[in-house]
């Protein structure tokens, strides 16, 4: 059976440095047991992060190159369908990232085939190129799907570990540079917007301070209690204070 | 002329038979990686290094050195002597015959003492097998020169009874010559040239070298997996190996019953070398040993469950240098450890399960624990520390260490920075630029990940101006001060408890009244014998004016707490932990307080459960003095006392 390996470059979570994402690193190790010889693929203009993946195991990596705002569904789609590996292995979600999480499903749309997701192991049957795969399912479920190959799957988090990272390997692998087609840059498919509206209050503030406040530096404490509270009434952020007893007595 | 004059004969066999038996050896040493070796210095510096720094520590065993000097000086004074009997002229001197005669009942007394050691019933921590042989050969030889030497001094009076005791002798002597490819004579050849090829010469005398040794990272392969992959002067030092089990007597793991015995490890990898031909194992197993299927062999992996030595061996140890101190032959167990673990790590990845995260996290995000760094300093928040970028220099930088994000060594970090601005230290900490200091990753094998860690940290630190490093992890002190000078980093680095006497000496801290506590000071590997730092921490203890009180293994002789060389990470069971042992030893001092002063030891021994002594850093004892002193000072008037903040 021939298996690749579609890699992305992931952030680290905390330092936002380039790895490889851990499930993709799980990826491999899936990958390597149904085929000792598979391969990696990735489509980016840098191997940062990606370059990574020899360190867990994978024989060979081949990176497409195309330039950073391209989108790679094209370049990957016209490499796979001249190589047609029996099964693709992707992760399932982005990483951090210019990754979105929908490669997978793009590429089955373009290459038509079947994707199965959040798989947790993967077994090829004896006859007749089917593949028999454990699908994970929420509750810690588990559904055993038989499909015919060629196909993509994406891998759950509990899937089998990764094995650990290896510096020497890392530093043996080598990174198989080809030029990917120069595609169009990645369709638009989101409007960019900020995730909600500015606060009203915080409009009415910007607008108060374009009236230009007072620095006072070095105030009494108390002064500057005085000054923030009377400032804090002024924007409504805090209510007068006659105003608030009178709300009080209302609801008594 | 009498019998005695064959007894040169038979040195003169005995030498060659040895050297032939030892050339076998060094064939297979000459197969190990080259190494630099001083050869004039060190012939030179073998009689010292032999008479001061080995009969040190030979001599912690009294009964050892009272065995060893009669029974290896009258050996050598004997054989010497004997040769003597050569040059014409004093084969029939009756005097020189008298001189050996002295030389052969030295031995014999010395070779009594042995057998002493061994039968009935042998010393637990010292190895059977072939080894029990030993005492027979030397009081063979012993005894039978002694006769035939004294016989013929005063004229050989009975020639067929100088016949007998002239075979008698050449039994022992052909027997222990013979002893020395496979046996125990082997650590008088291979000690006394290790002596002279130490990878470590600069250990010797007053000197002390504990620094990892760093590798090249484009090496065709990275760490040592068969036995020739070792440099060859470590090949001699594992042949060195005596197997007197002082390391196993010392050895922590052993102790809690993980599948680790120094003594067993040295002479593993001795068989290792020569492979299936060596003989049996004679000493203590490995505790809970694990089974593996290999026979060794100079090109065969050393580590694997088909291998000579398993994994969980490896793991085992906490690298706290017991073994390494107690080594009479000064084999460095530590390094060949680590780079065994280099090769698991580097080329196999044969790390243990629980150890994969936190590499992932020190190469992803420079923390183990995947903590972003900018957290480190957020237990300071409201303390008012200086962040070094925002003033560009300092006295002291305060180098947090790992122990900045455990809860428990916050309250000492805590308790550190207000006794440092009570004493108007002038301070900064690095904040978001501090990386980990690489420890964890370097005794987990990852020297990879370390050489960048240090790199990373060595070139932030090379934008400040600071005179010293101040920080109260030893771990960090060690790498900081003595393993960064191999990537550029020289550094004066002071250890918190250093720093705090030097306050209290200097009066910049007074303290109060005497503290009515009993205290035992737990000394941290990393400071004691990897750094020689015994002092300072008593000495503030003893400033403090609290009743000091040592346990049984303290100082150099100390005895780990478990939380070193990535053990606590690598988790191999044993029957109990190595922390319920070290605070069962500080609980038998009946004192109230276990003072440390390392965050491994505060979190491995706050670990232990029961009723156990308290366990406090120095700086948090010292604090509470200090504060002590300032209500102290105060006006007494009526008014409830209050705490002092700086």
């Amino acid at each position: 059976m021939r298996v690749v390996v579609l890699l992305s470059a992931g952030r680290h979570p905390v330092s936002g440095r380039a790895i490889l994402p851990p499930l993709e690193a799980q990826a491999i190790a899936m990958a390597l047991a149904l085929d000792p010889h598979c391969y990696g693929l990735h489509a980016g203009c840098t191997p940062d992060g990606v370059a990574d993946a020899p360190g867990y195991g994978l024989p060979s990596l081949d990176l497409l190159t195309i330039d950073a705002d391209v989108d790679p569904v094209p370049a990957l789609a016209a490499d796979l369908s001249k190589r047609k590996p029996d099964l693709i292995v992707a992760g399932r979600r982005g990483q951090g990232g210019n990754d979105t999480g929908l490669l997978p499903y793009a590429l089955a749309e373009a290459l038509h085939l079947p994707l199965l997701n959040d798989i947790v192991s993967a077994a090829q049957e004896d006859s007749d190129g089917m593949g028999r795969f454990e699908q994970a399912l929420p509750k810690g479920a588990k559904r055993r799907v038989t499909m015919l190959l060629p196909a993509i799957v994406t891998v759950h988090p509990l899937a089998p570990a990764a094995a650990p990272f290896a510096y020497a390997k890392a530093r043996r692998g080598t990174i198989e540079f080809r030029e990917g087609p120069s595609g169009e840059a990645a369709p638009g498919l989101f409007e960019t917007r900020s995730r909600r509206a500015r606060p009203k209050l915080m409009r009415q503030a910007d607008a108060e301070s374009d009236g230009g406040g007072a620095a006072i530096i070095d105030p009494d404490p108390d002064d500057a209690a005085r000054m923030i509270v009377d400032y804090l009434e002024r924007l409504g952020v805090r209510r007068l204070r006659n105003e608030a007893s009178r709300t009080t007595d209302h609801r008594d | 002329m009498g019998a005695a004059a064959y007894l040169s004969w038979l040195v003169v066999a005995m030498i060659g038979i040895a050297i032939f038996q030892i050339a076998r050896r060094v064939l297979l040493w000459r197969r190990g990686r080259p190494a630099e070796v001083a050869w004039l210095a060190g012939l030179a510096a073998l009689p010292r290094r032999y008479l001061v720094d080995v009969h040190h520590v030979v001599n912690r065993d009294r009964g050892a050195s009272r065995m060893h000097v009669p029974v290896a000086g009258g050996l050598v004074a004997a054989c010497v002597l004997s040769l003597a009997g050569l040059i014409p002229a004093l084969t029939g001197s009756r005097p020189l015959w008298g001189l050996v005669f002295a030389g052969f009942s030295a031995m014999l007394i010395g070779a009594g003492l042995v057998t002493a050691r061994r039968y009935p019933h042998k010393l637990p921590r010292l190895s059977a097998g072939r080894y029990q042989r030993l005492p027979v050969l030397l009081l063979a030889f012993a005894a039978g020169g002694a006769f035939t030497a004294g016989l013929t001094s005063i004229g050989d009076p009975l020639p067929p009874l100088s016949i007998l005791t002239l075979f008698v002798a050449a039994l022992g002597g052909i027997g222990l010559a013979l002893e020395v490819a496979r046996g125990p004579m082997r650590h008088a050849l291979a000690g006394a040239f290790h002596l002279v090829a130490h990878p470590r010469p600069d250990r010797f005398g007053d000197g002390r070298d504990t620094a990892l040794r760093t590798i090249d990272l484009d090496a065709p392969k990275l760490g040592v997996e068969t036995p020739v992959d070792f440099p060859w002067n470590r090949l001699l030092g594992f042949d060195a190996c005596v197997q007197c089990g002082r390391c196993e007597a010392a050895c922590p793991a052993f102790a809690v019953g993980q599948p680790l015995s120094p003594k067993h490890l040295i002479a593993d990898l001795a068989r290792a070398q020569s492979g299936g031909d060596a003989p049996a194992y004679g000493g203590a197993p490995y505790p809970n040993a694990r089974s593996v299927g290999g026979t060794g062999g100079p090109d065969r992996p050393i580590i694997g469950e088909n291998a000579v030595i398993h994994p969980d061996t490896l793991w085992s140890c906490t690298t706290c240098r017991a073994c390494v101190e107690e080594c009479p032959m000064m084999i460095e167990h530590v390094d060949a450890i680590i780079d065994l673990r280099r090769f698991q790590t580097l080329e196999l990845g044969a790390v243990p399960a629980k150890a994969v995260d936190p590499l992932d996290n020190l190469r992803g995000c420079d923390e183990q624990n995947g903590q972003p760094l900018a957290a480190r300093a957020d237990f300071a928040a409201g303390m008012g520390v200086p962040v070094i970028r925002d003033i560009g220099e300092a006295d002291i930088l305060l180098w947090l260490g790992q122990g900045a994000y455990d809860l428990r060594y916050q309250r000492t970090l805590r308790a550190l920075i207000r006794l440092l601005q009570m004493a108007d230290v002038d301070f900064a900490i690095l904040g978001d630029e501090e990386r980990d200091c690489g420890d964890l990753a370097r005794r987990l094998g990852d020297e990879a990940t370390f050489q960048r860690l240090a790199l990373d940290n060595i070139a932030v630190l090379s934008g400040y101006r600071f005179k010293r490093i101040l920080t109260a992890d030893p771990h960090a002190l060690h790498v900081l001060r003595n393993e960064y000078q191999g990537h550029g980093g020289h550094y004066e680095v002071i250890h918190h408890a250093a720093l705090i006497a030097e306050l209290l000496e200097s009066g910049q801290l007074s303290v109060g009244a005497r503290q009515d506590l009993s205290v035992t000071y737990h000394d941290p590997c990393y400071l004691g014998r990897y750094n020689g730092e015994f002092d300072a921490p008593r000495a503030v203890l003893d400033w403090i004016g609290v009743e000091r009180r040592e346990m049984t293994r303290s100082g150099r002789r100390a005895m780990c707490c478990g939380g070193g060389g990535g053990a606590p990470v690598t988790d191999i069971p044993g029957d109990t932990r190595i922390p319920d042992l070290r605070m069962a030893q500080a609980k038998d001092t009946d004192a109230s307080i276990v003072a440390v002063a390392c965050p491994g030891c505060t979190a491995m021994l706050e670990g232990v459960v029961g009723e156990v002594p308290e366990v406090r850093d120095v700086a948090e004892l010292v604090l509470q003095a200090v504060e002590a002193g300032r209500v102290a000072a105060q006006p007494a008037a009526g008014s409830p006392p209050q705490r002092v903040t700086a």
